[in-house]
């Protein structure tokens, strides 16, 4: 177990390390003169510099590089060159909207699609699980923010119960953020269910097949009981490790449907800094995230060694 | 699914009935058909047939010009004569617009598949072919290349390029071609460990010629089936990009566009919102559903595999 932990945790570092190079030379090398940029066509050639020398633009591109990791390492995100606020500030202050709408987006995807997933699965062939494989097929093509957008044409417009955008603070009313989470949760949610139920639903199948399941049946389980109490279990395996790839899928998710909903979560705020070329704030708002991802596919990576002793010995 | 988002529809599983295996129960094997299968494969071709004649049409023949606003023509009702699904805010014809939608989305969908189907194949060929180093370091590169959302690599990209077609063909193309690049490794390695493949070797064909004769027309179905799959995850991510406002913008016309202005302009209540969506879904359904149903045809191996 020591080795194939050992063995991710090279991997999480190399892969940041790697991840970490790739942002900051395609953000810096392809970006032109940052300072030129953000000062716009008026600005003089002093300005400029002045700004490039304040922000230590002008020095050559590795030391740059080092000293944006040091000053990570050490919790120094950089600071705004328009506002001069700290992009640790501006990224905790959207993590109230964002985290809270990814997370109950997934656990409502998740909530649909073990159910509804096991369900076609035992229903293969049959009209029912036919109807629930197209249902599934048709979500898949539905895009998120077009869910949204009638989800919102629905309950905001036509029956008037919900918000259709917008947002209120946490701090200001609890049960008016919950309220402009609604939709935006619903649609996440039902998007993702309609990816996850296929992985389910072939999860399933597969544990079904297996000698395991037959020997439950065979002391006198019942079709359902075997399937609850031995199928279940091994079919969470392939489970964990699917949440983990969704990660990724997750997060664009949030990015669209906070702009659906005008939310002012990270991913806006990332997107107004997208267009005004903070290069600073977008390179470690970027580094933030794939440090996450990253991070939960290693948590997924070692929680799969716990629960399968099979997989310490082979990957 | 709104893939904006490392879609990667190499590890969604086949769907349809179960055909190989213990049987639940031997009613339930009695009800199995085959015909859902081939249903998927025609109205997928057919659906898919008809957006492609829709886009090579809109190159000749377009009701109006979908960029010149006619402000006396603004926001007609669907039913309109001239304009039967109605005009914009700004009177433009909402059919001519949908037409050209359909042309970028195609561009940009296939250009990012074919893009990634070419580099990932390369990629996946070598991994399988080469030594362990070189298979070890291509595999790891697209573990890491996969771990990073491909909606972030759309946005940093869309803030050092600047946004447009080009850009979201190498943004999809950045994040498809490592899920490529697995998808044809393992599939190359299945095929390497075959023994006419050993028997080529031994009557002294090299490598290449190895690859080139008897590995790629060995893989071309799962290639294909690929291909479609993500044609389709391209689609739903160009539009989710320029519903953002980072991926293709005026002259040019995408459907996730007219939805950003559509919501922005009149809002959500208006029928604008409906048809660029419904025209996504039904593209997407129609390439996923052909994808699926050209599985069982070519790759009758995975379909089995896989349920």
């Amino acid at each position: 177990m020591a080795i194939y932990v050992l063995r991710k945790l090279v991997f999480f570092l190399g892969a940041i390390f790697i991840a970490s190079v790739a942002i900051f030379l395609l953000i810096r090398g392809a970006g032109g003169n940052v300072a030129a940029v953000v000062l716009g066509k008026g600005a003089t050639p002093e300005a400029i510099n002045a700004l490039a020398h304040s922000y230590g633009l002008d020095r050559p591109l590795f030391v740059q590089y080092f000293d944006w990791v040091g000053n990570m390492l050490s919790g120094d995100l950089g600071r705004s060159f328009r506002t001069n606020e700290r992009v640790a500030d501006l990224v905790t202050a959207r993590l109230s909207v964002s985290i809270p709408l990814a997370l109950s987006g997934l656990i409502l995807g998740l909530i649909i699609a073990i159910p509804v997933g096991t369900y076609a699965a035992r229903n293969v062939g049959t009209p029912s699980g036919a109807i629930l494989a197209l249902v599934s097929q048709i979500g898949v093509a539905v895009p998120v923010f077009w869910a949204g957008i009638l989800l919102s044409l629905l309950f905001g417009v036509r029956l008037g119960w919900l918000p259709t955008g917008g947002w209120t603070e946490w701090s200001v009313s609890p049960w008016g953020a919950i309220r402009s989470l609604v939709l935006p949760v619903l649609s996440l949610g039902l998007i993702m269910a309609a990816v996850l139920i296929r992985y389910v639903r072939s999860a399933v199948l597969d544990v079904m097949n297996q000698d395991y399941l037959r020997t439950a049946r065979a002391v006198g389980m019942t079709r359902t009981e075997a399937l609850l109490k031995v199928g279940l279990r091994n079919a969470s395996l392939p489970l964990v490790t699917i949440v983990g790839l969704q990660i990724a899928e997750l997060i664009g998710g949030t990015v669209i449907i906070e702009t659906v909903f005008s939310l002012p979560g990270l991913s806006r705020m990332m997107l107004a800094n997208v267009a005004a070329r903070e290069v600073i704030v977008v390179q470690s708002t970027v580094m933030l995230i794939i440090i996450f991802v990253i991070g939960v596919n290693l948590l997924v990576d070692l929680l799969y060694g716990i629960l399968d002793p099979r997989v310490r010995s082979t990957r | 699914m709104m893939t904006l988002s490392k879609s990667t529809p190499s590890a969604a599983p086949a769907d349809g009935p179960a055909t190989s295996g213990v049987p639940i129960s031997p009613p339930a094997r009695k009800r199995r058909r085959r015909l859902p299968r081939n249903a998927s494969l025609i109205i997928g071709l057919v659906l898919t047939a008809i957006f492609l004649t829709v886009a090579l049409v809109s190159l000749f023949y377009l009701p109006s010009n979908p960029n010149i606003p006619v402000i006396r023509n603004r926001l007609l009702p669907a039913g309109t004569p001239g304009h039967w699904l109605g005009t914009d805010v700004l009177g433009r014809d909402i059919i001519a617009q949908l037409m050209v939608g359909a042309r970028t989305s195609i561009l940009v969908g296939a250009g990012g598949a074919t893009l990634s189907l070419l580099l990932g194949t390369i990629a996946g060929l070598a991994a399988a072919a080469s030594g362990k180093i070189t298979d070890e370091a291509i595999s790891r590169g697209a573990d890491i290349m996969l771990s990073i959302p491909g909606m972030v690599t759309a946005l940093v990209l869309a803030a050092t390029m600047g946004s447009g077609a080009l850009t979201t063909i190498l943004a999809l193309t950045a994040f498809f071609t490592p899920s490529f690049t697995r998808v044809i490794r393992s599939a190359a390695m299945g095929v390497l460990n075959e023994d006419f493949i050993t028997a080529a070797k031994l009557y002294g064909r090299g490598k290449i010629f190895v690859l080139a004769r008897h590995v790629l027309p060995n893989i071309a179905g799962v290639m294909i089936v690929q291909f479609t799959l993500y044609f389709a995850a391209g689609i739903l991510t160009e539009a989710g990009l320029s519903y953002l406002g980072v991926g293709v913008h005026r002259p040019s016309i995408s459907w996730g566009l007219m939805l950003n202005e559509a919501q922005q302009q009149v809002g959500v209540s208006s029928p604008l919102a409906i048809w660029p969506g419904l025209a996504i879904v039904l593209m997407v359904l129609g390439l996923n559903l052909l994808g699926d149903g050209l599985r069982d045809v070519l790759d009758p191996k995975l379909a089995r595999r896989a349920s």
